[in-house]
């Protein structure tokens, strides 16, 4: 008889889980909202960076090219390198590429505050 | 003689199961928000991503790339939304030319195209030493300034699959011609008005509206500025300032053109039957000669 309540105990922390889980991912799941730049999806991610580089080409505002992409999580540079080699293998347009490539250049040497010794002069 | 137990210990199982279970999905493997999507930002990243759209935008006059992104975020009415947040803007202050470039886009997405004077011409002319980053040092011919550019009319993900049909980038214009003249000053006597407003529209030589004309109103003490565009509702060339009572301004186009003195709520409209005096609101009417 104690093997039997052994195992209906076993059983009742199973159905416990099973519920647990059933109620976590199916009636109720996870719904995401509030949240961040760094979580969105790589393309998603790379689209962002792609209108930094859209309105940095004419407006030259590094700085503000620099902030911008601060949400997106790590160094502004290190993210134009892993969003242009995510357009290059996603086939984006030509075009976006070189703007894309057009501000990680500036990026690279970039110093915050002193965007005019790191923007060549046009 | 024994009275049978209820099986507490079933109880039991179930409470320390679900215990294990909330455990697991809370302390020992976390939900981690990765790969989201741009409409689950926060409501301050999501305005800083409209601001971002109507800035690329506005540097690449692109209608159908600005569409797909903003659909991405799930807007009812992106239009609406956009001038909404431009108008939000200029009353904490913050950059005008981030307001001006909502005006713009939610102007453009009313019209269904790019008009004239919406946007500055095309500056996007890579620098002459664009390099080549390191993930595409390859040989590719730089395109020139005024080739029809080629780019992806679809959202992130579609350029990611590459099902995507290239379409040809509209390339904007630059206003041209002279500054906007004042064609027409008129007193507005609208009990509907209070309070009491500067409006002011503003049309090019054919007679198209011209959203994202910045106006600048001055009085003693104080000035201020709005754009034409932000209410598409009543035009796309429209654009108003509440007056306060007592207070006289000057209203004049930031590109250019005469002041306009004098504008008051005293202007002069008539008492109404009941012997309410109306504030006056005034019209003011551009248009490039």
């Amino acid at each position: 008889m104690t093997g039997m309540r052994y195992a209906a105990f076993m059983i009742a922390i199973a159905i416990g889980v099973a519920l647990g889980l059933l109620y976590g991912w199916v009636v109720s799941p996870v719904e995401l909202v509030d949240t961040a730049p760094s979580t969105l999806r790589i393309d998603f991610k790379a689209d962002y960076v792609l209108m930094v580089a859209e309105a940095y080409n004419v407006n030259r505002d590094l700085d503000g090219a620099a902030r911008k992409i601060g949400p997106l999580g790590g160094e502004p540079y290190e993210t134009i390198l892993t969003v242009q080699q995510f357009g290059a293998s996603a086939g984006y347009d030509e075009r976006d590429l070189l703007l894309l490539g057009s501000l990680g250049e500036a990026l690279r040497d970039w110093v915050p505050g002193q965007e005019l010794q790191a923007t060549p002069t046009p | 003689m024994s009275e049978r137990q209820p099986p507490w210990f079933l109880v039991t199982g179930l409470v320390i199961g679900l215990a294990l279970g909330l455990v697991y999905a809370w302390v020992l493997s976390p939900v981690e928000t990765i790969d989201t999507f741009p409409h689950s930002l926060r409501a301050d990243f999501l305005d800083d991503q409209r601001v971002l759209i109507a800035q690329a935008f506005v540097a690449t006059g692109d209608l159908g790339r600005a569409q797909a992104r903003l659909a991405l975020l799930q807007d009812p009415d992106p239009a609406r939304t956009l001038a909404m947040l431009a108008q939000r803007l200029l009353a904490q202050g913050e950059d005008a030319d981030d307001a001006r470039a909502l005006g713009l886009l939610s102007s453009a997405l009313e019209s269904g195209v790019v008009g004239p004077g919406l946007v500055p011409a095309l500056s996007a002319t890579l620098p002459p030493n664009t390099p080549s980053p390191e993930a595409l040092a390859t040989d590719t011919p730089t395109p020139e300034a005024n080739d029809v550019t080629e780019t992806p009319d679809g959202s992130p993900t579609e350029r990611a699959t590459r099902t995507i049909t290239p379409t040809p980038s509209r390339t904007p214009t630059a206003t041209v011609g002279a500054p906007f003249q004042l064609q027409d000053l008129a007193l507005v006597c609208d009990p509907a008005l209070s309070p009491a407003v500067v409006q002011v529209v503003v049309v090019d030589q054919t007679g198209n509206a011209v959203p994202g004309v910045e106006v600048l109103v001055t009085w003693e003490g104080g000035r201020d500025r709005f754009f034409t565009g932000l209410k598409p509702e009543f035009g796309l060339g429209y654009g108003d300032f509440a007056m306060a009572d007592g207070v006289t301004y000057t209203v004049q186009l930031a590109e250019g053109g005469d002041p306009v003195p004098g504008l008051s709520t005293g202007g002069g409209c008539p008492p109404t039957d009941d012997g309410t005096t109306l504030l006056s609101s005034w019209l003011l009417n551009f248009r490039q000669p």
